[in-house]
């Protein structure tokens, strides 16, 4: 029976949305609760799976046969390792929160019932990423959750944005699901499994060369796809469009994380290419710069912390490039506590300032919303890694591995800096100084469903680094302790508040003027012009063959023959009997030659 | 004698089968049919079917003439109009026609039973009444009775048809 | 051998003529009336080919059937013209050509 329980975890959400979209529609108050219950169950659930056991035993749960055909297996089955019952607690642990955060937020939409079934539908999908036990059931998972975010992204249909910012999203990420797909088989094909816990043993007996290095890239591209790294980063600015709880949950502290768990979960296949792994390093150091950077010009809040989420999955994928899975889940735990609390504050201020969110319209918020403002300064320290906050210790962490590779400690040491000037840039403009507007004159705070959430998340920034994940990470705190790294990234990132504090703290207009930084390197026009419009005209292509050779040609062409072919028949019915007579006789004489010719008469 | 009899009466029936194509005039067609029927009569005769050829000129040329007859008095048909028919009809109709004579001088040579004779008086004799008789009242007898009620149907349309409509 | 011995074959080439003669009549005249007159003659033709073959062959039957045959034609001469009689009332025409309604 208790080996049902990892199934009932996963299900709950899924009946709760399916439920909620069938019947419940119409009833927006039961369909939050019922939302909020089902997530509810999935947590405790988790917690009940995590103490129960051993430690680092594992759970496993009864495998539903589905794919197995010359070889090629691939079954649905839940695993619950360590790893992913830490993971699971996380993710409907936070899930929760955003749930109660979402019944203050949207409590005066009226499409409550479709967002909270949405948002099940993303918890359902995301367990099933975490407890998934072979790569094809988790690609089917992955899917999901692009499905969800598509969904949420765009759950106010009436903005045209939103939509727009929803299908960037899904297609960007089907560009990293192809490069998955194709690691996924080559996975197959070069160690004959895709099951997650016979990877390892499997993987040892092949030697390394070019194909274990494409197989590894392959999958790497799918988590560019979904975490967001270069080069297709550009759909997680845009996905901001979304309502804040969303962003909060997808965008920052879940579902851009799956990429890194996905990499964790095939370390095996990774480790065996020092190709694969150099990439995947270079690829995050250089993407903990760059959103940095682009943050320092960016003037709405919601985007500010998207770039700023970029760059700290930067630094998990730099973690995992490195060979230290370890401190990359450590600081994905703490993010997600961190980050999430930095959505939900910013969503409280969006929501007090009546839908406002470009900073330099707000400003003086401190005096009005002191509680955000209190938790936003919280999370901003756990995230530039200032002790002794959660967010210092697993950033030190991955610090600590980069002891070996001076060039990539320089770029994320770096973009710890302009981490913390831009932070500092936002809290001073947004909450500081006199309010610039009318909206920001009347700010107030938010209810007690969105001060509860952001309470207890503030509380876990502040401890998470106390925690005792390292048991079920697989990871030790106390190793690999080297101090240089330590005392120059936190010389940084205090040195970066300097800048900041002088050159915001009575600015009303921004005084620093980067334009390649303001458009984002130009990435999206890049891509525009190189990508969108060559689609563009294949598919002007395809609708020109479309129209003219299926419809005009086949579907057109074949009545217009069948009519022609009738009025041609029909003249054969003149009405004169004498005419039919003459065919008549024809016929017969035909006939009989046919006959004589066939021997038939004697 | 017999190839006399017969040529005399094959040219003579083709010569009025022709006419009665030919002719315009629907009673000179009507008395063409009527020779023809005769001269038919008298083949019969030559073949020794005595029984048929007392038949059809009963039958045939006394009773069915004699309904045309009053049917084009009835009717009061005119002469035909003097028209060509469309050249198609007489394409084909000429090469139809071309075609079976060229065939027929091919074909018939080809069947060895055409090639037989047979002189007067030499046949099985089954030509007179009685002999017909025994055939059409034994073996044939269900199509006798068949052909009876045909008769009969026929009367009974023929005055369905010619009724005049009610008038109310 | 055409001028010499009479056949079979001569009345059947005989027969095979006049059968010609009122297929050429049936097509190429106008009257309706013409038409069945010519359509004697084709009956009249296969009568000659059945009694001529039943002759040569010794066979009684083909007699009977020619029996038949004379028989029929006159039921089907009286049905005929009576079907002319009562398109004429209507239609005031005997032309075959202009008696065409039944078409496309």
């Amino acid at each position: 029976m208790i080996a049902y329980f990892l199934y009932l975890i996963l299900l709950l959400p899924l009946i709760a949305a399916v439920s909620i979209r069938v019947f419940l529609h119409p009833f927006p108050r039961i369909s939050v609760a019922v939302s909020t219950f089902a997530c509810l169950g999935s947590f405790v659930g988790s917690l009940g799976m995590l103490f129960s056991g051993s430690v680092s035993g594992e759970v496993v749960a009864p495998v539903l046969p589905w794919i197995e055909w010359a070889g090629f297996k691939a079954n649905f089955g839940l695993m619950g390792d360590p790893l992913a019952r830490g993971m699971a607690v996380l993710v409907s642990g936070v899930a929760l929160l955003v749930h109660i955060y979402s019944i203050g937020y949207l409590e005066k939409d009226p499409c409550r019932s479709r967002f909270f079934a949405e948002l099940s539908l993303f918890v359902f999908s995301m367990l099933g990423i975490v407890l998934a036990d072979n790569l094809v059931s988790m690609f089917i998972f992955w899917e999901l959750v692009g499905l969800s975010s598509y969904l949420l992204i765009g759950f106010w249909v009436e903005r045209p944005a939103a939509g727009a910012a929803a299908n960037k999203a899904f297609l960007v990420n089907r560009v990293g699901d192809f490069g998955f797909i194709l690691g996924i088989l080559g996975a197959w094909a070069l160690f004959g499994t895709v099951g997650f816990s016979d990877l390892p043993a499997r993987v040892a007996g092949v030697a390394p060369g070019w194909a274990v290095t494409a197989v590894g890239l392959g999958l790497f591209c799918g988590c560019l796809g979904k975490s967001a790294q270069f080069p297709l980063h550009v759909w997680l600015p845009d996905s901001m469009e979304g309502p804040t709880p969303v962003s909060s949950l997808l965008h920052a502290a879940t579902m851009v994380v799956a990429g890194v768990y996905m990499l964790i979960r095939v370390f095996p296949i990774l480790e065996l290419s020092h190709v694969t792994m150099t990439t995947i390093a270079w690829v995050g150091g250089v993407m903990t710069l760059l959103p940095a950077l682009i943050a320092c010009q960016q003037n709405d809040i919601k985007r500010i912390l998207a770039y700023s989420t970029l760059s700290e999955i930067a630094y998990m994928v730099m973690a995992v490039g490195l060979g230290v899975t370890g401190p990359a889940m450590y600081h994905l735990v703490t993010h997600a506590f961190f980050k999430c609390l930095l959505f939900l504050a910013a969503g409280s201020v969006i929501h007090g300032c009546h839908e406002e969110q470009d900073i330099w319209k707000m400003g003086g918020l401190a005096k009005r919303m002191p509680f955000t403002a209190f938790v936003l300064l919280l999370g901003t320290i756990a995230l530039c890694g200032i002790p002794p906050v959660s967010g210092f210790w697993s950033k030190d962490a991955i610090f600590a591995a980069m002891a070996h590779s001076p060039g990539l400690a320089a770029i994320s040491m770096g973009a710890g800096f302009f981490t913390s000037f831009f932070m500092l840039r936002m809290i001073l403009v947004a909450f500081c100084g006199e309010p610039k507007s009318e909206a920001a004159r009347h700010a107030h705070e938010g209810s007690f469903f969105m001060i509860g959430p952001m309470a207890v998340l503030a509380l876990l920034s502040v401890v998470g680094g106390l925690l005792p994940v390292e048991k079920f990470l697989g990871y030790s705190h106390a190793s690999e302790h080297a101090s240089w790294t330590l005392w120059l990234s936190l010389v940084l990132a205090v040195a970066g508040f300097v800048p900041a504090y002088s050159f915001y703290r009575r600015a009303t207009q921004e005084p620093l003027n980067f334009v390649v930084l303001r458009n984002k390197f130009y990435v999206d026009e890049f891509y525009q012009r190189v990508f969108v419009s060559t689609q563009d005209s294949f598919g002007r292509l395809a609708d020109a063959f479309e129209g003219w050779v299926v419809r005009g040609f086949l579907v057109r062409g074949s009545g217009v023959m069948a009519r022609a072919s009738g009025q041609g028949l029909r003249l054969v019915q003149c009405g004169q009997v004498q005419v039919y007579a003459a065919v008549f006789i024809i016929g017969v004489l035909v006939l009989l030659g046919w006959l004589w010719k066939q021997g038939a008469l004697r | 004698m017999e190839p006399l009899f017969f040529w005399i009466l094959a040219v003579g029936l083709v010569v009025s089968a022709s006419a009665l194509v030919a002719f315009r005039n629907p009673v000179t067609n009507a008395v063409c049919l009527v020779v023809a029927l005769v001269i038919q009569a008298a083949l019969f005769i030559t073949l020794e079917a005595f029984f048929l050829a007392a038949v059809q000129v009963i039958v045939y040329a006394g009773a069915v003439m004699v309904l045309f007859l009053f049917v084009i008095m009835l009717l009061d048909v005119k002469e035909e109009a003097r028209r060509t028919p469309p050249w198609v009809k007489i394409v084909g109709v000429l090469s139809v026609g071309g075609v079976a004579i060229l065939g027929l001088t091919k074909i018939v040579p080809l069947f060895p039973f055409t090639q037989k004779t047979l002189h007067w008086g030499q046949g099985k004799g089954g030509g007179s009444a009685s002999e017909l008789g025994k055939l059409l009242f034994t073996s044939y007898s269900p199509l006798f009775l068949a052909t009876g009620v045909l008769l009969l149907v026929a009367t009974v349309g023929v005055v369905v048809l010619c009724r005049k409509d009610p008038e109310s | 051998m055409i001028f010499g011995e009479i056949t079979l074959g001569h009345y059947l080439a005989l027969s095979s003529l006049l059968f010609l003669i009122g297929l050429a009549g049936v097509i190429l005249r106008r009257s309706l009336l013409i038409i069945m007159m010519s359509l004697e003659l084709l009956l009249n033709a296969a009568n000659l080919a059945l009694v001529a073959v039943g002759r040569f062959q010794g066979l009684p039957d083909p007699q009977v059937a020619v029996f038949f045959v004379i028989t029929v034609a006159a039921a089907e001469v009286a049905l005929g013209l009576a079907i002319l009689v009562a398109i004429f009332r209507i239609k005031k025409t005997t032309a075959a050509d202009q008696l065409a309604t039944l078409r496309f």
